[in-house]
């Protein structure tokens, strides 16, 4: 395949994708009846606030949680890329096939910057599989986790650095970056009342999708487990 | 027409200003959800859906992007996850006959054309497939779609790129120079 390939597609496989569900004319009165009346039920059922205690103990809960995970891959990354250190092969969370092994650099030199998004990169997928285990765990035991967007948010932030970063130069990363955007995505655009279905649905997906295997497989092993240690 | 004057009409209580709001955006929420969904049923569901969360979530609209691709963004949402629910795409019945009668002769093979091709979309993974409905189908640039679906005009562009490539492996039969 070739990711570079924007031609489109032949005029016939166009035409024919035209007639793909296509389109009947819209019913506009018929669904607007439908809005009006469902909007209608709904105001003259308005029910009480819901617990805002609990949401709020787990909302606290998520922000430790989250805040720990965080202040743990700093300071990792710190430890990590600490001037004088010599990097042993050891160490380093490069043993990964999309995060490919590379000597210790000298500092200052373009292989010590490749190094250093490269470090960044191992802890953004450790934290993202952190973020979408705790997130599916959440989802399993029938909870709404109303810090859910807010952190998938932050973590859309930086794969979107990653992405325009050399970091994303290693085909496999990029197409695994460009895939966890969606699911960041999709997860940061949830209603802050999200529906728990909704939520499982998207748990459901990741499990099609293969993503957390794909990130496990990605995330260097000793950076994954200190993430989780600290985390769980 | 002014968005923000039109939204502020609608947060004041105006019906008529909901209505102009739906009226302006409904075909494009209508023919998107068709387009993922391929059912009427299904279809009105999810726009009827979409405009609720709209009319709900008005107070969030920041007006970083149009309003319209911030309800396309709903509509998208909304779609894909009545979809997981129903765990199914509508059966593939597509009105090949109708199509047949309207085709000339020379153009014999293009119902299998198209069924293959429908099936071949069917298969895209999700992703994949709502960036090229959005973008090769119904004609959103890849700005749009990046907005709409909260990802990097890359991400789409690489998304119809390997889209494209799974369409035209699936449809190598007919059309074997454009096996890649």
């Amino acid at each position: 395949m070739i990711l570079d390939d924007q031609e489109p597609l032949e005029p016939e496989i166009r035409d024919a994708a035209r007639s793909y569900h296509e389109p009947p004319p819209v019913p506009r009165d018929e669904v607007w009846a439908r809005i009006e009346a469902r909007r209608a039920g709904r105001r003259s059922q308005k029910s009480g606030a819901p617990d805002a205690g609990v949401r709020r103990v787990r909302f606290l809960v998520w922000a430790a949680g989250i805040a720990a995970l965080l202040a743990l891959g700093v300071g990792i990354g710190r430890l990590s890329v600490r001037p004088g250190a010599t990097g042993g092969a050891g160490r380093a969370p490069v043993a990964t096939t999309a995060v490919p092994v590379v000597s210790a650099p000298a500092a200052g030199t373009p292989g010590r910057d490749a190094a250093a998004y490269r470090l960044a990169t191992a802890e953004h997928l450790g934290q993202a599989e952190a973020f979408l285990t705790l997130f599916r765990a959440s989802v399993r035991e029938g909870r709404q986790e109303r810090l859910a967007s807010a952190t998938a948010r932050q973590l859309l932030a930086t794969n979107r650095l990653l992405l325009d970063s050399p970091a994303a130069t290693d085909p496999r990363l990029r197409f695994l970056l460009q895939d966890l955007e969606l699911v960041l995505a999709q997860i940061a655009q949830l209603a802050p009342e999200g529906r728990s279905e909704d939520l499982k649905l998207i748990t459901d997906g990741l499990e099609q999708d293969g993503m957390m295997v794909r990130l496990r497989s990605a995330v260097p092993a000793g950076t994954a487990g200190t993430y989780r240690q600290g985390a769980l | 027409m002014d968005d923000r004057l039109l939204i502020a009409r609608v947060q004041a209580g105006d019906a008529s200003a909901e209505r102009e709001l739906y009226d302006a955006h409904v075909e494009r929420v209508y023919r998107l959800v068709y387009r993922i969904a391929g059912d009427a049923d299904q279809a009105q569901d999810y726009t009827q859906e979409t405009f609720i969360r709209t009319f709900d979530r008005l107070g969030e609209f920041r007006g970083d992007a149009a309003l319209g691709t911030w309800i396309c963004s709903i509509a998208v949402s909304v779609a894909l996850n009545g979809l997981r629910r129903g765990k199914r795409l509508r059966t593939r019945e597509v009105a090949l006959d109708e199509a047949g009668t309207a085709a000339v002769a020379e153009r014999a093979s293009e119902p299998d054309l198209r069924d293959r091709l429908a099936q071949a979309i069917d298969d895209l993974p999700e992703g994949y497939r709502v960036v090229f409905l959005m973008h090769d189908v119904e004609g959103y640039t890849h700005e749009e779609i990046g907005r709409t679906l909260g990802v990097q005009t890359g991400t789409s562009k690489a998304q119809l790129s390997r889209a494209r490539a799974k369409l035209r492996r699936s449809l190598a039969a007919f059309h074997p120079r454009t096996t890649p």
